[in-house]
């Protein structure tokens, strides 16, 4: 065990907070969960992949710079420091990315990866089903082969981005007669294919953050295929872990609102309940110790370790910490907690947090569903 | 930047966790527990055997010169195994201090013999554990550490955990060998490790109880109620960890803010420890409040070493001054600070 940071990665943290310093836009963007603010957050991608930090771990063929993943560490908290806008192509880079990157083909990563890392295709999620959430093995959706096409029927819901974004991912039946787990494969597709149409739905906040997504004969490239036939369970189990596991919820985001968190309260002092004082320092603990495990999970990996059913404690860790930091903050701020927008008319990011916060224990698999994982995989309990 | 443990580490760790499940046992406890002493000099030999207070020794001295990494991930395995022997204190706490004070190499090699026990008297307990046993007493005057060797009789003070052997204070007095903040940040460091371990002891034995106990036709370990009790548990309990490491690590370079991180890590382990006894004795349902369920020792275990070397209270005060009061840098970027 080393903590210290060795030259080279110091020198990566300046170059990152250089170029950050001078390409982060002062104003905050809109929300991504609207479409003007979506467009804004394109913008910011692009941006991003002219500096070529679109997704600095892939490797330099598909648009990354091939450093490890301490160097990520570092860059996200740089990222972050900067108060840059949140991804808007999360489930891209975060998510398809390394799932294309494991499973997919050379012609797959090509036609993929570099996009998606330069902002050119924003990507949307398409897991859950009216009938098919926690429990996602009840998917119905099918997708029956036709030659060299797929022809896709049925409905997703939940799909985040997916109201703007230029395309999608999830898990199709292309065995009609198969049950649960089985005969599921893991597709790609175009929003704008024909056949496809958006529902946005507009979320807790008011904003069409996320689309039900109705698919009408929608004719997908087999080539769009991840994987072989029928063994897409396996590879969105790989997906979600990666979800859960380390890099969709980085612990620089946490340390910021920590931060955050600990400079409202010090405004907020004199007026504050003694048993929220407590809270701000379990917010900056937990934030810390989030850090520290992410930490210790990145190196673990890169020593030739893997994440495996653990991936549900961070999961559980990192959204529950972000609810009570954004709940305390909502104490803090007292009767003014209510208002859109505080003193001075600037957006109430603090309500604007603690709303979004809500969704954390409920996305990526719920936190009932992770604490089932930890209790069979982790402990050995019976079904 | 690695934050791993070495490989020699864990099977260290690992060698240590055998060798206790295989003479520390549940029994071993409950016999102590039936004695007077609650001491026994075949339990004690048997850790000098292994080598156990010799551990962070110098090897000049005999010992194996190891780290207080070493000694943290050593710690929780003495707390898992529920040791009562006052082992922590003399092996991960006072050894590596008189180490660093120099001049006490006769005294180290005693400890690493097993011949000399060290007990640890500093204002932030009322009490001092294991008194009677010890040899040596570290104590504290106007800030400074002064050892001596222990002389005079101790008044027992009772404990509800039946292995825990307190002790009115005594006179400060001695030879100076470094600071008072030393010994509490060493002390509580190594309470935060084992309490980890103590947690570890409990998960583990509500595991296997749910899995063994049926009702209503099967394991109670399958329903989703008991499951998630658990669950909630493990979490607390795997992210104490690298805290207790991180202020390790931050103790053993001497960096100015250590004592923030050894107060983190005493409140998270002290917090998942505490957590998950009453999450214990809610899964052994009534067989957890019987004196007959080995479980208790381990939860009382808890509770003492949660309020001893800096209650809730202390350690959040030394969070608030570096936190609130801005002493430490905070925020992304500053994970290491």
């Amino acid at each position: 065990m080393d903590l210290a940071y060795t030259p080279e990665q110091q020198d990566f943290r300046a170059e990152v907070r250089a170029w950050m310093e001078t390409n982060v836009p002062k104003e905050p963007l809109v929300t991504l969960e609207r479409e003007d603010g979506y467009h804004q957050h394109v913008e910011w991608e692009r941006k991003l992949a002219s500096g070529n930090w679109g997704m600095v771990t892939w490797p330099e063929a598909y648009g990354g710079r091939g450093l490890d993943l301490i160097q990520w560490l570092i860059f996200e908290e740089e990222y972050y420091r900067a108060g840059a806008p949140l991804r808007v192509n999360q489930n891209g880079i975060f998510l398809l990315g390394p799932t294309v990157m494991e499973f997919g083909t050379d012609e797959q990563k090509a036609r993929f990866l570099t996009p998606m890392a330069k902002g050119e295709v924003i990507w949307a999620q398409a897991w859950s089903e009216p009938n098919a959430g926690s429990d996602m093995a009840a998917i119905t959706s099918k997708a029956i082969r036709d030659g060299d096409h797929y022809v896709i029927s049925g409905q997703k819901t939940w799909s985040s981005r997916a109201s703007f974004a230029d395309w999608g991912f999830g898990l199709f039946r292309t065995d009609p007669e198969s049950k649960r787990h089985k005969g599921l494969s893991f597709i790609l597709f175009d929003l704008n294919a024909p056949g496809v149409t958006r529902r946005p739905i507009r979320q807790l906040h008011g904003d069409p953050g996320f689309a039900e997504l109705f698919f009408d004969e929608v004719r997908v490239p087999v080539a769009n295929r991840i994987a072989g036939e029928g063994e897409g369970w396996n590879v969105a189990m790989a997906t979600a872990g990666f979800e859960r596991g380390l890099m969709l919820r980085s612990p620089a985001r946490f340390q910021a609102a920590a931060e955050r968190l600990v400079r409202l309260f010090r405004q907020h002092e004199a007026k504050a309940a003694p048993a929220v004082r407590e809270q701000v320092m379990q917010a900056w603990m937990d934030a810390q110790a989030y850090a520290y495990n992410t930490y210790a999970v990145a190196s673990k990996i890169m020593a030739g370790g893997h994440i495996g059913a653990e991936a549900s404690l961070n999961k559980i860790f990192w959204s529950e910490l972000d609810r009570a930091a954004h709940r305390t903050a909502m104490q803090i701020l007292g009767a003014s907690a209510e208002l859109r927008r505080l003193d001075g008319g600037t957006l109430n990011m603090w309500l604007e947090g603690y709303i979004f916060s809500l969704s954390g224990p409920i996305y990526a698999g719920s936190n009932e569903i992770q604490r089932n994982i930890i209790a069979e995989r982790l402990l050995g309990l019976p079904r | 930047m690695d934050f791993t443990i070495t490989e020699d580490q864990a099977t260290l760790t690992q060698g240590v966790r055998d060798y206790l499940a295989g003479v520390h046992t549940p029994e071993v406890l409950r016999a102590l527990d039936a004695s007077d002493s609650r001491r026994s000099p075949d339990v004690w030999q048997g850790l000098v055997e292994m080598g156990l207070p010799g551990l962070l020794v110098p090897e000049a001295e005999g010992g194996l010169g190891l780290s207080l990494l070493d000694a943290v991930l050593i710690a929780a395995e003495f707390g898992r195994a529920g040791v009562a022997e006052p082992l922590a204190e003399t092996a991960l706490v006072a050894a590596p201090l008189l180490a660093k004070a120099g001049g006490q190499e006769a005294l180290l090699t005693a400890i690493a013999a097993g011949e000399a026990k060290v007990a640890l008297q500093h204002p932030v307990n009322p009490w001092v554990a294991d008194l009677d046993a010890a040899s040596h007493i570290l104590s504290v005057k106007d800030g400074a550490l002064l050892l001596a060797e222990r002389s005079g009789g101790a008044e027992l003070i009772d404990s509800v955990d039946p292995l825990r052997r307190l002790y009115a204070p005594v006179a400060a007095a001695g030879t100076a060998v470094g600071s008072a903040d030393a010994l509490l940040d060493h002390a509580a460091l190594i309470a935060a490790a084992q309490l980890v371990g103590v947690a570890d002891a409990m998960l583990e034995q509500a595991t296997d109880y749910t899995k063994n106990r049926s009702q209503f036709g099967q394991p109670i370990g399958s329903f989703q109620a008991v499951k998630h009790h658990l669950a909630t548990a493990v979490v607390k309990i795997e992210f104490a960890k690298p805290v207790i490491q991180r202020a390790a690590i931050a103790l053993q370079e001497n960096a100015a803010s250590a004592p923030v991180h050894i107060s983190h890590a005493k409140l998270a382990a002290a917090d998942a420890a505490w957590a998950m006894s009453e999450t214990a004795i809610q899964t052994h349902g009534a067989m957890g409040y019987t004196y007959e369920v080995d479980l208790h020792f381990w939860m009382k275990r808890a509770w003492a070493l949660a309020g001893a070397w800096g209650d809730r209270a202390f350690h959040l005060a030394r969070i608030d001054a570096a936190v609130i009061g801005g002493a430490l840098p905070i925020g992304p970027g500053h994970s290491f600070a």
